[in-house]
């Protein structure tokens, strides 16, 4: 018999409407790397939550190193060893670093807080697995990745042995993740054992051992990574053959439907302007990305041009409309659609029905209502429609309430509201963070689909794989200027790397075209 | 040709087929009784209806102690008539020659818990439908004070000589409206524009309002101390009832229904105005509006709506709700109405708060929670005139309903979490069962 820290056996947690885990199995060996592969809404998190006491399963067992353990709650999870960092952190904003890895573990002295033996043990642990953390330093102020870093050691300040990583890398930057890698290399070797959530197939095969994949809450199997491939895992992830490469046809540019001239926004953060001074075009079929790392002003970039932000100075035109100053239901009836980076925030009304989502856009158009009253068969079988056409899934279909969806499904549904709404141009920001391939795949052919019925697309991704695959021009942007113009063709993503991290920096003159 | 006697069986059969379909499993359908049992409203319904069971018995509690703690002043019996009371007492029609508790229909207990309703269900919406926009309207009281105020000025100063009382009723009538609905505007107004928080900018209107009203009506300097009633069985600043210039809300044959009790048709316009709040809130591009900018803004505003006008026209309408109230409890022309600043605000203003919060903000609900309240206050009085208790037991009930209400959400999720539980376990009972109805339908298609 081989040696198990962890097994959990058959289980089994319900949701309403959805069978969340069903009969799921996992073992997790003494000092392997075990990934959790599986699409969104497939249970991954479920099932972790499961193991870290967050929910309870309605069947099944856990055992730890074969005795059976019952977890009712985070610290008994803790007891047994086992930490999590969530893929979203949770951390107090305006605490230290130090506060925030002895929170709920303090060692005390009648009472009061002994933080020097603490500092001391943090520091020890930084230094071991050079894990680089400013222990002074107050969370808000501190970038993502070392964020994470504090969470990290949130888990080996408290002894754990076992180590759940909820889709770590979805935040970071390409050194970061690979920084991370190397930590769990580190863990390993000292014995700790690692499960890993993630639906990114190339980090599985460099450092997992093994790897469950899990589909609609079904256990598909579980693998040794030395024995298969991506093709593979992604076939058993998503049930069926998984095209990587984006098929486009060849490209028939048209008129220019986006002109962005010398636009320069403010920044609420600081002084400087967050976007400065650019200029650019977007023509009919053709699909143009703005590629850059995160905070180089995208963001503040797209609020301006959809209508969110005031801009400084500058000029946009839609369909030679100056819509520079226009509100944000006039551009969208100018002919643009916008799909949204924070898909929580802006994108949907989460406590709304699906089909009342899925008009946010549309409730006022003659269609959906007459007199003022909102007509609910045509809003119902419009969702229908789209459901059918965009295959968006959900527990009980248009009447679905959106916050119970998945996160992909979520998207989709934004997806099939912005695009069926028709667009002359389609922003898309970062239309697919956080999803897993078989969405991927599906958006990307939507944003080439536009493309190719003679739409414009501005795509603006922090994905260079992405940006490289989909677009037809790419336009870098580097502390809210552009600073160079690629075709995707002639160019590597090396070359595009070192642009984007600012090494780089073309002079760039508007050509007239 | 079908006999009348095959068509009577027919009957019956569909009839049964629909009962049966309430507690079983019939073509592959859920029961019909666990379907409804499942929807989130049913959820909210049972969860306040556990709340308020939960307060009224803690209110039976605190009667209990007070009288073992009074040492023999009040009997254990005088408890137990009190918590009847409590549940009952509307239906209470005195005591009997031996002294017992007497229950039937009492008109006037009815009546007045009608009459007494009609401005808690206009200040529940106020506070609802500014809650569904994601405002915390706690200026009920002032549109309330400002409203009562307009609403007797224009009541008492156009004489019912020249002009019909029934258009002085509607203007007065609209006069309240329209008070409330500024008083309201002004916190819309600072939100939108400069985002101070609704409740800083309402305790303050509140206050203003409350000193405006003191010293409109004041009897030494206030401009409308000719509104005053001099006669001297009043000693302080009271003002002439509306019947005095002959206005009052029609009765709408309620009297006769309610015989001895102040109800009026202003209970029936009251929850008229409930259900016209509750289609434009579900079924107007308005409300989905006002409702999009509540649950989420950066989302509504996404979607091009302008949320700085969503939030202000909440505001003034939940401000003109309030002021209705006042308007509708003053022209009933039984209700006398004096101010003064040393006074709390007007708690038919405050009270909306927990009418919303016990109605889930839906503006249905909130007909049923505002007459449950004032059926409460009904039953407080009855406790006092049969009791050694005083009114203010009911308070406390009131008081910890509302907590608990707090607590409905918990509720919710206790009922959820049990019948999915017992669901999973029943399943593998469940499934024979199934198969042991199905052949019987079969069989009675056949029939046919």
């Amino acid at each position: 018999m081989e040696n198990y820290i962890i097994e959990m056996r058959n289980i089994t947690k319900k949701f309403p409407g959805v069978i969340a885990n069903d009969n799921i199995t996992l073992k997790l060996k003494q000092g392997e790397i075990h990934a959790l592969l599986g699409e969104n809404g497939a249970g991954k998190s479920t099932l972790m939550s499961v193991l870290f006491g967050l929910y309870r399963p309605d069947a099944g067992e856990i055992y730890k190193h074969g005795e059976k353990v019952d977890i009712k709650g985070p610290n008994d999870a803790n007891n047994l060893g086992i930490g999590m960092v969530h893929q979203h952190y949770k951390l107090v904003d305006i605490f230290s670093v130090l506060d925030n890895i002895i929170l709920g573990a303090e060692t005390t002295k009648y009472g009061f807080l002994q933080k020097k033996e603490a500092r001391e043990k943090v520091i020890a642990l930084s230094e071991k697995y050079k894990l680089h953390v400013d222990v002074d330093a107050i969370i808000e102020e501190i970038t993502v990745g070392m964020q994470q870093r504090v969470e990290i050691l949130k888990m080996l300040y408290r002894d754990n042995e076992i180590l759940i990583f909820d889709e770590p890398t979805a935040v970071l930057t390409p050194q970061e993740i690979e920084e991370l890698m190397e930590t769990m290399h580190g863990f390993k070797k000292e014995g700790k054992s690692i499960l890993f959530i993630t639906h990114k197939l190339n980090e599985i095969m460099t450092v997992a051992d093994r790897c469950t994949v899990l589909r609609k809450g079904k256990c598909i199997d579980t693998v040794d990574i030395k024995d298969t491939s991506i093709e593979e895992l992604s076939e058993m992830m998503v049930g069926r053959k998984v095209n990587f490469i984006v098929e486009k046809k060849p490209q028939k540019i048209g008129r220019t439907i986006l002109n962005v001239e010398k636009l320069t926004v403010a920044s609420k953060n600081h002084k400087n302007n967050a976007v400065k001074n650019i200029s650019f075009d977007v023509k009919s079929g053709e699909i143009v990305c703005l590629a850059g790392i995160e905070g180089n002003g995208q963001t503040e970039f797209v609020n301006a041009l959809t209508g969110l932000e005031k801009i400084t100075a500058g000029k946009i035109e839609l369909n030679q409309t100056d819509i520079t100053h226009m509100s944000i239901r006039k551009r969208s009836k100018v002919g643009m659609s916008h799909i949204p980076e924070d898909r929580h925030k802006f994108g949907l009304i989460l406590d709304f029905r699906l089909d009342q989502n899925l008009v946010l856009q549309r409730y006022w158009e003659p269609n959906f209502q007459k007199y003022g009253f909102i007509n609910d068969q045509a809003v119902r079988t419009y969702a229908d429609n789209l459901i059918d056409k965009y295959d968006v899934r959900s527990g009980e279909g248009a009447i679905t309430v959106v916050r119970s969806m998945s996160g992909g499904n979520q998207q989709k549904a934004i997806i099939a509201r912005e695009i069926d709404r028709n667009p002359d141009l389609l922003v898309a920001f970062q239309p697919t963070r956080g999803l897993d391939v078989g969405a991927i795949e599906y958006i990307h052919k939507q944003l080439v689909s536009q493309r190719d019925s003679g739409k414009a697309v501005l795509l603006i991704s922090l994905e260079l794989d992405e940006v490289m695959n989909v677009s037809d021009r790419i336009l870098v942007m580097y502390e809210g200027e552009i600073v160079g113009e690629f075709d995707p063709k002639k160019v590597t993503i090396q070359e595009i790397g070192l642009y984007m991290a600012g090494a780089k920096k073309d002079r760039r003159e508007k050509t007239d075209d | 040709m079908i006999k009348p006697s095959n068509k009577v069986k027919v009957f019956f059969k569909n009839i049964g087929h629909w009962f049966k379909s309430l507690i079983f499993k019939v073509d592959d359908k859920d029961p019909k009784l666990l379907v409804l049992y499942r929807k989130g409203a049913t959820k909210s319904v049972v969860s306040s209806l556990i709340s308020i069971f939960v307060g009224i018995l803690l209110g039976g509690v605190i009667l209990f102690i007070l009288a073992i703690a009074s040492g023999g002043d009040i009997s254990l019996k005088a408890a137990w008539e009190g918590f009847r009371l409590i549940f009952v007492g509307v239906f209470n029609t005195g005591r009997d020659l031996n002294g017992n508790l007497t229950f039937g229909f009492n008109s006037t207990n009815i009546g007045n818990v009608l009459f007494r309703a009609t401005p808690l269900i206009l200040t529940g919406l106020s506070v609802a439908v500014a809650f569904k926009t994601g405002l915390f309207n706690i200026g009920a009281p002032g549109q309330y004070l400002m409203g009562t105020a307009a609403t007797f000025i224009v009541a008492l100063s156009i004489p019912t000589t020249i002009v019909p009382a029934w258009i002085v009723w509607i203007l007065a009538f609209i006069a309240g409206f329209l008070a409330g609905a500024l008083w309201g505007i002004i916190p819309g107004i600072f939100k939108a524009v400069l985002n101070v928080h609704e409740v800083i900018t309402c305790i303050m209107t509140n206050w203003i309002a409350a000193n405006i009203v003191t010293s409109m009506f004041d009897n030494n300097k206030g401009v409308f101390k000719h509104l005053l009633d001099p006669s001297p069985t009043k000693n302080l600043a009271y003002l002439f009832k509306t019947t005095e210039n002959g206005v009052a809300t029609s009765k709408m044959g309620l009297d006769v229904i309610f015989p001895n009790s102040q109800v009026n048709g202003g209970i029936i316009i009251a929850i008229l105005i409930a259900i016209v709040v509750y289609i434009i809130l579900n079924k107007t591009t308005f409300g989905y509006e006002l409702k999009a900018c509540g649950s989420n803004r950066h989302a509504a505003k996404y979607a091009g709506i302008n949320e700085k006008r969503s939030i202000i026209l909440s505001m003034a309408i939940a401000g003109g709700l309030a002021g209705m109230s006042a308007a509708l409890y003053y022209l009933s022309g039984n209700t006398e109405f004096y101010w003064s600043t040393y006074q709390s605000l007007p708690a038919n203003g405050f009270n909306g708060i927990p009418i919303a919060l016990l109605a889930y903000n839906n503006p249905v609900g909130v007909i049923f929670s505002g007459i449950f309240m004032s059926y409460l206050n009904v039953a407080g009085l009855q406790l006092k005139n049969l009791t050694p208790f005083n009114e203010y037991i009911t308070d406390i009930i009131i008081a910890s309903i509302v907590y608990l209400s707090a607590f409905s959400l918990a509720f919710k999720e206790i009922l959820s979490s049990k019948i999915f539980r017992k669901k999973s376990k029943d399943l593998s009972q469940e499934q024979p069962q199934e198969i042991l109805v199905k052949p019987k339908i079969i069989a009675e298609e056949e029939e046919k």
